[in-house]
């Protein structure tokens, strides 16, 4: 199998997506799922594959290169999986929509360009892909229109504005060293000043960061989440924002090489020091946000954000522990979030669109299955012990405390207890407490909707017993980057300064829950009552306004919440504000008039000769 | 008191819990609350007898109703016994619950408690000392020896004869009935 | 091998129930002494669960059920990464990274099943603790750390045979700093006062376990003496140099569970602010201090 058919398989499905929905949607519907579902299967087959095909294109002489790996793979797996079971979620919820034909096949160009940039092995190639990303992500978050255009926009200028710095990167990389492979460049830079070297990581960084929502370039990532179609937003969340991610391992572990970075700068003051603290803010202040939102899905965004930090955190930190985790807290992220996200679709989809956190509760009377999804996929985005979130957290934080870096590990802790918090406010509120009467009637989200809820929820608990698994695969990337590999087994990892395994643990806990379980069962039975039989101090309970949702952590809120005004925001809003007015007053120039016209000219022919005469410059 | 006698405890573990370990739900309606902060504190220190009061009726196994019982408060009361878990000893105190007492003639106190909810036992006195309330916990001990505080049992046999009372007098009840008996 | 693995699990959990109702036991007593009351006998909390079980109890469905359980195995499994002397059956498993997560199990057990109950109160409880359990994580994180950057290592068993060698935490400097700040936040995590805010009978009616009766407030009970245990038993192994023997260990326990009894006799109880601005000003603050200590002295 080749890696050119793959591509073609991904964007002519994309584009036939479109022309089938004018004959049928039923058609569509299934083609659609088919196509991502090929794409999972071809993709997963690339498994230990590593080859590399040129192509000639013509293009500026420059060659076409697509090569997979394992580390390709990894991220081509995930995409394609999380992809798959997106698509399966929004049959059931873009139905009743106007243009969905466009919806779908924008979902699948997405998908498709995402595995172009993985897969690419030149940077022209993925420059392209990248921008048909960008491109194609904005058109889906302005799906909804009203609100969401104005944050498409925000998505794009964001957006533009990175690609054009990688641009002027990858530019001043072809003039340095006259190749953009990455097999050609990754060594090149060894011989490089530190100067140049941290130009380039500045201006990719830019790039990346800007997908991958890193914390002063953040500011399109909460509305884009909140805005878009739900399983887009598990699209967004669970995998776009990680090709920023995947740039960002690119640049460091392959066109710049590993030993490179960690000696740039000294101390403190090393690069890897400064983008592990741009991390670990990037933990902490959206972790503070995310507390006091009340939209369900900008709180995952804000989340979405805070997590994303965690990784940036790992990988920057660059011992091999550390990679390992941020890695893994990847492949994690792109699992519960997309997860998560479904949840709160599933729920709007049931509610006919309501995700405010104040309005809703007790669903979980009604929508079981989506409340187990929900439970672990907030579980996952703890850590706690089982799910795959911890495995992955555990490697950060212990080679951030062995490595003496206690205050990082410090943030990065503060920023899980934080997490819990708000994890805890979205279940509690929309599924927890008393069940409003006007949600009496509700039905369980419909099976296209529960199916990718339950298989991912099963994957979180599966890779959180066996970490190994994932945990190989990272590990092989990480001795194709050439670091030193870690000591794993399938149950977890047995390094003499700190071991972990998740089968005695999972054994404890079963045993022990058993045995807890036999004697909750062995008592006395207990009687199920409603939820209108509750303690009201001797009162009966009144219906539809005995709950205690709003507000839910006021005490802290009240706190933290002066010092959490969202400056960067306000910075961003106001330059374009200054860009707009300076551009209204150069309009201003052009009043219409010849006469005006040809005075500028010859104003500005009097300039030069006035510069010529005293300085002679030509 | 044959709390340190380990030989019963292994006889009839249930009993001796019960005997020992009363979690009070006091329920205040007037003039009882003067005696029974000195009873659960320093000056007489209920919890010596294992009697502890607690926040909500699903804690508790005793019911201590102290002062009279207006029609307004017999509500409450009636919820917050059928919202205690069984088994479940219920004591008035106080002439008021027994018959009214000064209110004898009042147009809206109840005169006879153990019309809506079955007692266990009567503390008479307007007010009995906080020494009673000891003397009626030891009086209860010796009931539930003998198996005759047994209210609970009573209100779940006759389930449909205090419904009936209780809808009587407090009109349409806004909960379901608790046992769906089938002299209903 | 396995069967010595399985012994040992079961005396740390009946050692640690049999302690931790004792201390509850003797809280209730001592209390009641400084009262200037006779107060319950020791075994009390013992005859309130054989009631509680002897009882029936209502339940909300099926998470009330399982929130309960969840609870308690968690609180159960963290016994087993404490050591007890010698015996610790799960010590390479994570170490004390694995003990602060797994720690986090029984609140959030609570307040699933809390949840599941709909009544607003219990919601109030939950959002109390988990606000108050952030307020004391952040001084506790920080302890944790100045130990584990002390020592260099993650393994509680590797902590504790250390200080075999070199003499309790408690003699280094920076590591008395978080000692002492342990002690101020202890009660917060023993739900004493002046942070008993939430179950505050008075106030929320026993928030998170308001709807709880016969085997839930059982199993509750249960819960909270293993809770006991196992935040004294990590105070005891981080800085009082574990247990060279149980005798000794368990002396150890008491007098500072002793110490936390007197202050929460005579003290009243804090808001959920005024508590969450203490720990983060006094224990947060001697914590820091000693971190900043020990990662410049290295």
């Amino acid at each position: 199998m080749n890696l050119i058919i793959l591509l073609a398989i991904a964007f002519g499905g994309a584009l036939i997506t479109y022309f089938l929905g004018k004959i049928s949607q039923k058609i569509r519907d299934i083609f659609a799922v088919f196509i991502s579902l090929a794409l999972a299967v071809i993709a997963a087959c690339f498994y230990n594959v590593s080859s590399r095909e040129i192509y000639y294109t013509g293009f500026l002489d420059f060659p076409f290169v697509l090569r997979v790996n394992t580390f390709s793979w990894f991220f081509a797996v995930t995409i394609a999986v999380i992809g798959l079971f997106s698509i399966i979620f929004s049959l059931n919820y873009i139905r009743k929509r106007g243009n969905t034909d466009f919806y779908y096949s924008m979902m699948l160009l997405v998908i498709a360009s995402m595995i172009g940039i993985v897969l690419s092995g030149d940077l022209v190639s993925f420059y392209i892909f990248w921008e048909i990303m960008s491109w194609s992500t904005f058109l889906l978050i302005s799906y909804n229109r009203g609100p969401a255009i104005s944050a498409g926009m925000k998505y794009i200028i964001m957006s533009v504005t990175g690609s054009v710095v990688m641009l002027v990167g990858i530019v001043s990389l072809y003039l340095h060293y006259d190749t953009l492979v990455y097999t050609e460049l990754s060594g090149l830079l060894n011989n490089a000043s530190s100067g140049y070297i941290l130009f380039i990581i500045i201006l990719f960084f830019i790039a990346f960061g800007v997908k991958n929502a890193i914390w002063p370039l953040h500011v399109w990532l909460p509305p884009a989440h909140s805005e878009a179609p739900s399983p887009f937003s598990s699209v967004l969340s669970g995998i776009l924002i990680k090709i920023g991610t995947y740039g960002i391992i690119l640049l460091i572990f392959v066109i710049i090489q590993i030993n490179v970075f960690l000696n740039l700068g000294e101390g403190i003051l090393s690069v890897r020091y400064i983008i592990s603290i741009i991390g670990v803010i990037t933990i902490l202040i959206p972790t503070f946000i995310a507390l006091l939102q009340d939209d369900a899905k900008r709180l995952l965004a804000w989340s979405t954000i805070a997590q994303a930090g965690y990784i940036i955190l790992g990988i920057a930190y660059g011992t091999s522990e550390s990679v390992a985790g941020g890695m893994f807290h990847f492949f994690n992220h792109a699992i519960f979030k997309s997860l998560l996200f479904m949840v709160v679709g599933a729920v709007e989809y049931r509610t006919n669109g309501v995700r405010d956190l104040n309005s809703l509760g007790g669903l979980i009377k009604k929508m079981p299955v989506t409340f187990i999804g929900g439970l672990i996929g907030i579980c996952g985005l703890i850590g706690v012990p089982l799910t795959n979130g911890f495995v992955s957290k555990w490697l950060i934080y212990k080679t951030l405390i062995l490595n003496n870096s206690p205050f990082l590990a410090f943030a990065a802790l503060l920023g899980t207890w934080g997490t819990i918090l708000y994890s805890y406010k979205l279940i509690h509120n929309m599924f927890l407490g008393q069940l409003p009467e006007k949600y009496e009637k509700i039905k369980k989200a419909p099976f296209s909707m529960q199916l990718p809820i339950v298989i991912l929820s099963l994957a979180i608990i599966f890779f959180g017993i066996i970490p190994g698994l994932p945990l190989h695969v990272i590990n092989s990337i990480e001795s194709g980057f050439g670091m030193e590999p870690l000591t794993i087994n399938i149950w977890g990892i047995a390094s003499d300064t700190g071991t972990i395994n998740m089968l005695n643990i999972f054994t404890a806990v079963l045993v022990i829950g058993i045995m807890v379980w036999l004697i909750f069962k062995v008592s006395k039975k207990s009687t199920v009552i409603g939820q209108y039989d509750n303690y009201a101090a001797g009162t009966t309970v009144p219906k539809d306004k005995y709950n205690y949702s709003v507000n839910f952590y006021d005490p802290l809120c009240r706190m933290i919440s002066p010092y959490l005004k969202d400056f960067i925001d306000d910075f961003y809003m106001s330059l374009a504000r200054s860009i707009k007015n300076t551009g209204n007053g150069i309009r201003r120039i052009y009043t219409g008039d010849v006469g005006h016209y040809v005075i500028y000219i010859i104003l500005f022919l009097a300039l030069l000769i006035f510069i010529q005469i005293n300085w002679e410059l030509w | 008191m044959d709390r340190n006698k380990l030989g019963k405890w292994l006889q009839s573990p249930g009993k001796m819990g019960q005997k020992y370990s009363l979690h009070a739900l006091y329920f205040c309606t007037g003039c009882g609350i003067i005696e029974i902060p000195p009873t659960i504190t320093a000056r007489w220190d209920a919890e010596r007898f294992g009697v502890i009061p607690v926040a909500t009726p699903r804690q508790a196994n005793l019911f201590l109703i102290t002062g009279y019982v207006s029609v307004k408060t017999l509500r409450p009361i009636i919820r917050s016994y059928e919202q205690m878990p069984e088994p479940k000893f219920t004591v008035g105190f106080g002439s008021c619950p027994i018959n009214g007492g000064m209110y004898w003639d009042s147009y809206n106190t109840i005169k006879h408690l153990d019309k809506y909810i079955p007692i266990d036992g009567w503390i008479a006195g307007c007010m009995p000392r906080p020494e009673a309330v000891f003397v009626a916990v030891t009086h209860l001990w010796t009931l539930i020896d003998k198996g005759m505080a047994d209210g609970y049992k009573k209100y779940r046999e006759d389930y449909h004869y205090y419904r009936e009372n209780q809808e009587k007098i407090l009109g349409k009840l806004e909960w379901p009935p608790l046992f769906s008996s089938k002299k209903m | 091998m396995v069967m010595n693995t399985i012994l040992e699990i079961i005396i740390i959990i009946l050692l640690a129930a049999i302690i931790g109702l004792f201390f509850l036991g003797l809280s209730r007593k001592i209390m009641a002494r400084i009262h200037w009351r006779y107060g319950p006998p020791i075994a009390q909390p013992v005859i309130d669960i054989i009631k509680l079980f002897n009882q029936t109890s209502m339940s909300h469905g099926k998470l009330f059920n399982f929130g309960i359980i969840f609870s308690l195995s968690g609180s159960v499994v963290v016994l087993l990464f404490l050591p007890l002397g010698e015996m610790c059956p799960l010590s390479s498993s994570g170490g004390l990274l694995v003990i602060l997560y797994c720690m986090l199990i029984a609140p959030l057990g609570l307040a699933l099943s809390g949840g599941e109950a709909a009544n607003p109160i219990t919601s109030i409880g939950i959002s109390r603790k988990f606000l108050l359990a952030f307020g004391y994580e952040l001084p506790l994180l920080l302890i944790l750390l100045t130990v584990m950057t002390h020592f260099n290592t993650i393994s509680i068993v590797d902590i504790v045979n250390m200080q075999l060698q070199t003499g309790w935490s408690f003699q280094h400097l920076p590591l008395l700093l978080s000692g002492i700040a342990y002690i101020l936040i202890l009660p917060a995590i023993l739900d004493l006062r002046p942070f008993e805010l939430i179950q505050a009978p008075q106030e929320i009616s026993s928030g998170p376990m308001i709807e709880y009766g016969g085997k839930f407030l059982a199993l509750a009970t249960i819960q909270h003496a293993f809770n006991v245990f196992i935040s004294l038993s990590l105070f005891t192994n981080l800085f009082l140099g574990g247990a060279e023997n149980p005798g000794y260990f368990f002396l150890k326990m008491l007098i500072v569970f002793i110490i936390l009894l007197f202050v929460n006799a005579v003290t009243p109880r804090f808001r959920i602010e005024q508590a969450i601005k203490f720990l983060w000003r006094w224990p947060a603050l001697l914590a820091f201090a000693g971190l900043i200590i020990v990662s410049v002295t290295g």
